[in-house]
């Protein structure tokens, strides 16, 4: 654990979370470490809180998940994969994380 | 949707599946998280350990994930209504009171709907029902129904139906091994009952050749008369009974399902009934001839009502053309085809719907009177819903939380409602048969179920909805240490509002019951022009096959009458073809002119025509005003005579009728009147008598089936016995039917008006108590509220007296204002239904004065009891308690 690993910022999971998925349908696991991987091991997602976040997800219906065979280990597993919603969500929460960082970014640049 | 509802059932039900999928799916991740940290190296041991704190407690996690699922709305509603049962449980009075009341108003209205479902609304049941039409004709005269002819034009010259049928009932006497028994017979078309499309349970329904001239006579039964006389005798089929002197064979029984205009006992196919047979000998010289048919028909597929109307009125309006001579009688006479549904319903529409109206009124004054008992609940509850929002409860999840107690409070009224309409339905069809055939189509189905679901479920929003709406319960309201000041001066508005309210509406429904209740009393002591009081009526008509002649009744009613009138106990006997308000129901006009006076420029008179035997005036009590009675030396060797009522004797212009003669065949047969008499309300107590002709039995021109009429010393029903041993002892087999005293035949006229004032009066009491019941619970908390301010005013000496004057006015004021209210809206609601009063203003001042100072009077008892508490709170305690 390592400084440069950073805590992820209140609502930001479920951006990732939804972003992942919309690669493909995956399971919890492997969503964890996918976002591990592509941030570089920059992000570290608490593993306890990807759990409630999905079945939160899944309430509101911007994720389905199913039941199937995962083949790299052959068992089953539970797959989500992102809905209709899902994807409007996941442009509208883009275009709102964007928005946020280029202001953040300008602010702090202006500061300097 | 679709997935919605699975998700909703994976909720409810499934909560222990859900728990397993997920442990599933923890150990999953799990395993996969270990066996990463194995590669890197770690013991198995290791590796797991590592793998669980790397998750940070399983346990938590997995009652994380419970609690997001618990947000779903399914989840909100269970715990809801879970929690509503508990707070409702905690308050049985309020349960109760609230329970009853809404029980009291849905199941006024459940009954409601379930008789007008029934009546007016579901189709009539047979195939395509509202495509059947009745053939209607219209004229300034009765007994201008379709005549056989009429009906064999329509035939011809109607396109637009598949068939067009008839339909018209007569009493026989249907004998099975010398056992007579006076059936309702229906004669009908041979292809009625596929016009209806009705199929027989039994045998088979009637076949063209049935209808053939001559052909030997058959017969279906009913389904209630095969049960009731045969008991369901299933090898009824192929038996013969004898009826009008021929043998008729039973072809088959109808099924279960009324069978419209009107039900018989048994039917015939048309050349079976010897009268409607005998007028179709004389189609080609009388164009009216056996005009009482009711004729209705199937229309063809596209054809639509107005079309088919249009298409009759033609035709009818060519019979007048071209045949000037038979409808010369018949001033305005048109044709129309009327929905058979509606036209079966007529009677009992305005009826229905104003008690419709009355019970959508008591529901409403339910809902008011339940919104301030729940307002004033609420107000109590002030600290629990501060409690609630400072624990984090947001204004929607209290909201939430009201309307579904409310809910579940309406659904228990629903339920308490269905009961009350369960056993209060035998009854109201007892009372809706009198206006229309159609009472057996009531019940309590799936349709009045989901009515009463929905006006549930509205109920309980609707009283629900203004408590949530006013509650805006803060976290501050908890710092407040006194429950007793809860509620403000807007929620006592409210409350004080709603009491008006219910006041206005209970002023309505007094007023609409006070209303027919006046009329009622005006109509039942109303002069009908003759003297009731121990009379009894018995019917005996023989039939026509043994009764010819004028000669075979004398020979029966003679000796009839000489031995009844030396029977002790009765006063005088008599017989007449008419009884008043008796079977009859509608008169039998003729026209008729005055020797030496010409009708030109007017109606031609026309006066209800019947025989009666002397003492028959004095035996009902009717006055004799001018000339004489009938006498004994009356009969066919002297000079025919009549007698008429004051009514006919209006055509003489104010001449005096005795001495003049009338005719009724255009001058071939000259009758002189003898006697005037007063006119009897005849037919229908709210209009004038009709004019009325009477003839000497022992000069009547045609064989007349009549009354007996018997004016006792006791008690008229212990004669009937006595009636019927001394009529059998004349002819063991002729029937007596329908014995009756007057008085009753005078109540059962009544019935439908005095059970319409009584349910009204009933929904009315019912309104004024669930009122009262609200002022004095609204002035009570009002007095609670200002207990202090009445210990400070009786501390500085005011006097009790003042003190309860002060509350009681506050009351009365509301009574008052509602009182105001109400009673403009009644003037005008009253103008819809006045029509249906007799003599009866929708202002009738007797009746809203005598309303008005009962309300009042009411009211102020209703106030006594928080009045008195008022004056008895000690000023010690009053002030110390803040």
């Amino acid at each position: 654990m390592t400084a440069s690993r950073l805590d992820l910022l209140q609502g930001t999971l479920d951006l990732l979370i939804l972003r992942t998925l919309s690669l493909g349908p995956m399971h919890g696991w492997g969503i964890s470490q996918r976002i591990q991987q592509v941030s570089e091991d920059v992000l570290q997602v608490n593993q306890g809180s990807l759990y409630p976040a999905l079945h939160r997800l899944e309430e509101a219906g911007w994720i389905d998940s199913e039941w199937g065979r995962s083949p790299d280990h052959n068992r089953q597993a539970k797959f989500y994969r992102l809905t209709k919603t899902g994807e409007r969500r996941l442009a509208e929460e883009t275009r709102q994380w964007e928005l946020m960082t280029t202001a953040v970014a300008r602010i702090l640049a202006s500061e300097a | 949707m679709f997935k919605r509802m699975r998700r909703w059932f994976r909720a409810v039900g499934g909560g222990r599946r859900l728990d397993d999928q997920m442990d599933q799916e923890l150990a999953f991740h799990l395993d996969l998280e270990a066996a990463k940290l194995e590669r890197q190296g770690l013991t198995p041991e290791a590796a797991r350990t590592e793998a669980r704190r790397a998750f940070g407690g399983v346990e938590r996690v997995r009652e994380e994930v419970r609690d997001t699922r618990r947000t779903s709305w399914v989840d909100t509603i269970l715990r809801n209504v879970r929690y509503a049962r508990r707070s409702l449980g905690r308050n049985p009075g309020y349960t109760a009171a609230v329970i009853a009341t809404l029980g009291l108003g849905i199941g006024a209205n459940t009954t409601m709907f379930s008789v007008i479902d029934g009546v007016l609304l579901k189709p009539l049941p047979y195939a395509n029902g509202d495509r059947l039409l009745l053939v209607q004709h219209t004229a300034s005269q009765p007994n201008f129904g379709v005549s056989i002819k009429e009906l064999y034009e329509y035939r011809k010259q109607l396109d637009s139906f598949e068939g067009l049928v008839e339909f018209h009932q007569m009493s026989f006497d249907l004998i099975k091994r010398g056992d007579p028994n006076r059936v309702a017979a229906g004669v009908v078309s041979a292809n009625f009952f596929d016009v209806l499309r009705v199929k027989p349970i039994l045998g088979r329904t009637f076949q063209a050749a049935d209808a053939a001239h001559g052909a030997p006579a058959v017969l279906l039964l009913s389904n209630a008369y095969w049960k009731a006389r045969f008991g369901g005798d299933p090898t009824i089929v192929g038996q013969v009974f004898e009826m009008n002197d021929r043998p008729h064979t039973v072809v088959g029984v109808l099924p279960p399902v009324p069978i419209y205009p009107q039900e018989s006992d048994v039917y015939m196919p048309t050349s079976a009934c010897p009268f409607r047979a005998r007028g179709e000998e004389h189609l080609a010289e009388n164009w009216k001839t056996f005009s009482n048919l009711r004729v209705f028909g199937r229309l063809k597929p596209g054809v639509t009502i107005e079309a088919a109307s249009a298409h009759i009125a033609t035709v009818a309006a060519q019979f007048t053309r071209d045949h000037t001579e038979a409808y010369r009688d018949a001033r305005g006479f048109g044709a129309a085809a009327l929905g058979l549904l509606g036209e079966l319903t007529r009677n009992a529409r305005p009826m229905l719907l104003i008690l419709l109206g009355a019970t959508a009124l008591v529901l409403l004054l339910a809902c008011a009177n339940v919104a301030s008992l729940t307002l004033a609940r609420t107000l109590n509850r002030d600290r629990e819903l501060a409690l609630r929002t400072a624990l984090g409860a947001g204004r929607r999840q209290l909201v939430g939380q009201l309307l579904t107690e409310s809910v579940m409070l309406g659904l228990g009224g629903g339920i308490a409602g269905l009961l009350l309409a369960a056993m209060t339905q035998g009854a109201l069809g007892t009372f809706i048969g009198r206006f229309t055939a159609r009472a057996a189509d009531i019940g309590i189905d799936g349709r009045v179920l989901a009515f009463t679901a929905v006006v549930s479920i509205l109920t309980g929003l609707a009283f629900g909805a203004l408590p949530a709406l006013v509650t805006r319960p803060g976290p501050a309201s908890l710092l407040r240490q006194s429950g007793a000041s809860a509620g403000g001066p807007r929620q006592s508005r409210l409350l004080r509002g709603l009491v008006v309210a219910q006041v206005a509406v209970s002023v309505v429904l007094l007023a609409a019951a006070g209303l027919f209740m006046t009329s009622l009393y005006r109509l039942a002591r109303v002069d009908a022009g003759y003297h009731a009081e121990r009379v009894l009526a018995a019917e005996i008509f023989g039939n026509f096959t043994r009764y010819k002649e004028p000669k075979d009744y004398l020979r029966l009613y003679k000796p009839l009458l000489e031995r009844l009138s030396q029977m002790p106990g009765v006063q005088s006997a008599a017989v007449g073809t008419v009884v008043p308000l008796g079977q009859q129901g509608q008169p039998f006009l003729n026209a008729f002119e005055i020797q030496g006076r010409s009708a030109i420029g007017r109606d031609r008179p026309a006066a209800d025509v019947n025989v009666v035997s002397t003492r028959y005036f004095e035996t009902l009590g009717i006055p004799i005003v001018g000339g004489r009675d009938f006498r004994e030396t009356d009969t066919t060797e002297s000079a025919p005579v009549v007698v008429i009522n004051q009514s006919m004797a209006r055509y003489w212009d104010g001449a005096d009728p005795v001495g003049s003669r009338v005719s009724f065949d255009k001058g071939e047969h000259w009758f002189t009147v003898v006697g005037v008499t007063g006119t009897v309300r005849q037919y229908a107590l709210e209009r004038d008598g009709v004019a009325q002709l009477f003839i000497a039995l022992n000069q009547s021109p045609f064989p007349a089936g009549a009354s007996v009429l018997l004016r006792t010393t006791v008690d008229p029903v212990s004669m009937t016995e006595v009636v019927r041993d001394t009529v059998h002892s004349l002819d063991p087999d002729m029937p007596v039917e329908h014995v009756q005293t007057l008085e009753a035949l005078r109540s059962n006229y009544l019935a439908p008006t005095r059970l319409t004032a009584m349910l009204l009066g009933l929904f009315a009491g019912v309104a004024l108590v669930v009122t009262l019941a609200g002022l004095t619970g609204v002035l009570g908390m009002s007095v609670s509220q200002r207990t202090q301010e009445f210990g400070v005013r009786m501390a500085l000496g005011a006097q009790p007296g003042s003190i309860l004057t002060g509350v009681v006015r506050q009351g009365l004021v509301m009574v008052a204002i509602g009182l105001a209210i109400g009673g403009a809206a009644s003037m005008f609601v009253g103008r819809f239904f006045t029509s249906y009063l007799y003599e009866t203003q929708a202002t009738d001042p007797a009746t809203f004065g005598v309303l008005a100072i009962a309300l009042l009077a009411a009211a102020a008892v209703a106030c006594a009891g928080p009045a008195r508490r008022a004056t008895q709170v000690d000023p010690m305690l009053a002030l110390r308690s803040e």
